[in-house]
């Protein structure tokens, strides 16, 4: 095995870009995710049965397809739909942030039905509404159950983002395959390319970690 | 006050309560007594609404919170509720626990209800735990702080459903002590407990559930001397 780091050392600046533009889609999809599955969580814990039928028709769909499909639906479908070809990392946040909503809406609904029923008792007993009982006194418990599994999908996200490079974003993935083709030689630029990933995510796990242990500290 | 008039409350088939009429009077301390499954959790349950009545009205201030048109929430800010279990936030401080629904609901300032939630604390004796989170306290210490937490409120009527149980046996007088005080205050109580020497000492009516029914509605004196019924006596004879 003859591994030539070397000549891979003038085009590290250049895979090192593509960190920033895989952080930005995480992030946007990210949030986007976050936002949209509170929500589908509250459809689902909503006593309007309706709302509870769409949130899991919603989760069944996103859940059941393969995720590289869905993006490659949003961003080739896009000119069909509505009339113009999106950009590609808007494609990308897009189906990224509309999948993992489907997988966050699940977590949050399970941390919130968590908490101990007594909980939201105690706050009607003292005459508190539905609506900051929820805010002040479920959620913040209910994060609890939430922020790890939480986490784990943000570090699923960040990995699972490397397959933009089927639709041409220029992330860390497709930047090392493009120096891998300029120079004939793709083990190392793709080795080089995995351990960015690695630290990327030991990155996020330890911040999960560290928010986790605060939020123990009133156990 | 209190006036419960035919109460009836279903769980899909089964009948948890068969119709059950009495008055709480203001002031009044009422221990409700009865075997498992009598429907007296049930019974405190629908007096602030936690259980809907099926049937039958309940009138508080000459208000039916039963009807339709009632706020539920406004009559739970005027009934306390003191649990089994305890129920505090675990998120909130001792203090914070206090004051939370006074400033939420009612609107009360921050000073204001630290300060109503501070003399509290110093009434039911936990002032040096104020700014603890409720992990860091004894069973008996929660309950006592449960208790603060519905008094902050200025309830009309305080609720207890079996605030005892759930102690360890050397915990349960310094709750018991608590609520001793609080009823010679002058506070209307109805109590769920399975505490008969307290039940006789503090209590002025002792109301003895069986099966969903309202067996024996009399003083304690009475009751704990000569029940009147076969299933009290029953009931008795295995408690004492």
């Amino acid at each position: 095995m003859n591994l030539d780091f070397q000549q891979f050392i003038p085009s590290l600046p250049y895979i090192l870009k593509g960190i920033g533009v895989t952080l930005q889609i995480v992030f946007m999809a990210g949030i986007l995710g976050f936002v949209l599955g509170i929500i589908l969580s509250f459809f689902k814990i909503s006593r309007f049965k309706l709302l509870g039928w769409i949130a899991d028709a919603y989760t069944s769909v996103f859940r059941g397809t393969p995720l590289v499909l869905q993006l490659m639906l949003i961003y080739y479908g896009s000119p069909q739909l509505i009339g113009y070809k999106i950009d590609p990392s808007t494609a990308a946040v897009l189906s990224f942030g509309l999948n993992s909503a489907a997988y966050i809406s699940e977590i949050i609904r399970a941390g919130i039905l968590a908490v101990d029923k007594g909980q939201s008792e105690a706050a009607m007993a003292l005459g508190v509404p539905y609506r900051p009982a929820m805010m002040d006194i479920i959620l913040p418990q209910a994060m609890k159950n939430i922020l790890p599994a939480l986490m784990n999908e943000f570090i699923t996200l960040t990995k699972e983002s490397a397959i933009v490079t089927v639709i041409g974003v220029t992330d860390v993935m497709r930047r090392a395959y493009i120096v891998g083709g300029e120079k004939f030689s793709y083990f190392e630029p793709i080795l080089i390319a995995g351990l960015i990933y690695y630290i990327m995510v030991m990155i996020l796990t330890v911040l999960g970690k560290g928010i986790e242990r605060r939020m123990r500290r009133s156990d | 006050m209190i006036k419960l008039e035919n109460l009836h409350k279903n769980f899909g088939k089964l009948e948890v309560l068969k119709g059950i009429s009495t008055n709480i009077q203001d002031g009044e301390v009422v221990a409700i007594i009865g075997p498992s499954g009598s429907g007296k959790s049930t019974l405190l349950r629908c007096i602030n609404l936690l259980e809907v009545p099926t049937d039958g009205r309940i009138m508080i201030n000459g208000q039916d919170i039963t009807d339709k048109g009632t706020n539920i929430m406004k009559v739970r800010q005027d009934v306390g509720m003191v649990f089994q279990h305890f129920h505090l936030f675990p998120h909130k401080t001792v203090l914070q626990n206090l004051t939370y629904a006074p400033m939420k609901v009612k609107g009360v300032s921050k000073s204001e209800a630290e300060k109503t939630g501070l003399e509290l604390l110093e009434k039911v004796g936990l002032s040096a735990k104020a700014y603890e989170y409720p992990n860091r306290l004894s069973g008996g210490q929660k309950q006592r702080v449960a208790i603060a937490r519905a008094l902050a409120m200025n309830p009309d009527v305080m609720l207890f459903d079996e605030p005892t149980s759930a102690l360890d046996p050397e915990m349960v007088k310094e709750v018991l002590d608590v609520m001793k005080n609080l009823a010679h205050t002058g506070m209307t109580m109805a109590i769920v407990t399975h505490e008969m020497g307290f039940a006789r000492e503090v209590a002025d009516r002792v109301l003895f559930l069986d099966g969903g029914v309202l067996v024996e509605d009399s003083s304690p004196k009475e009751f704990f001397s000569k029940p009147k019924s076969e299933r009290a006596r029953d009931f008795l004879q295995k408690m004492l």
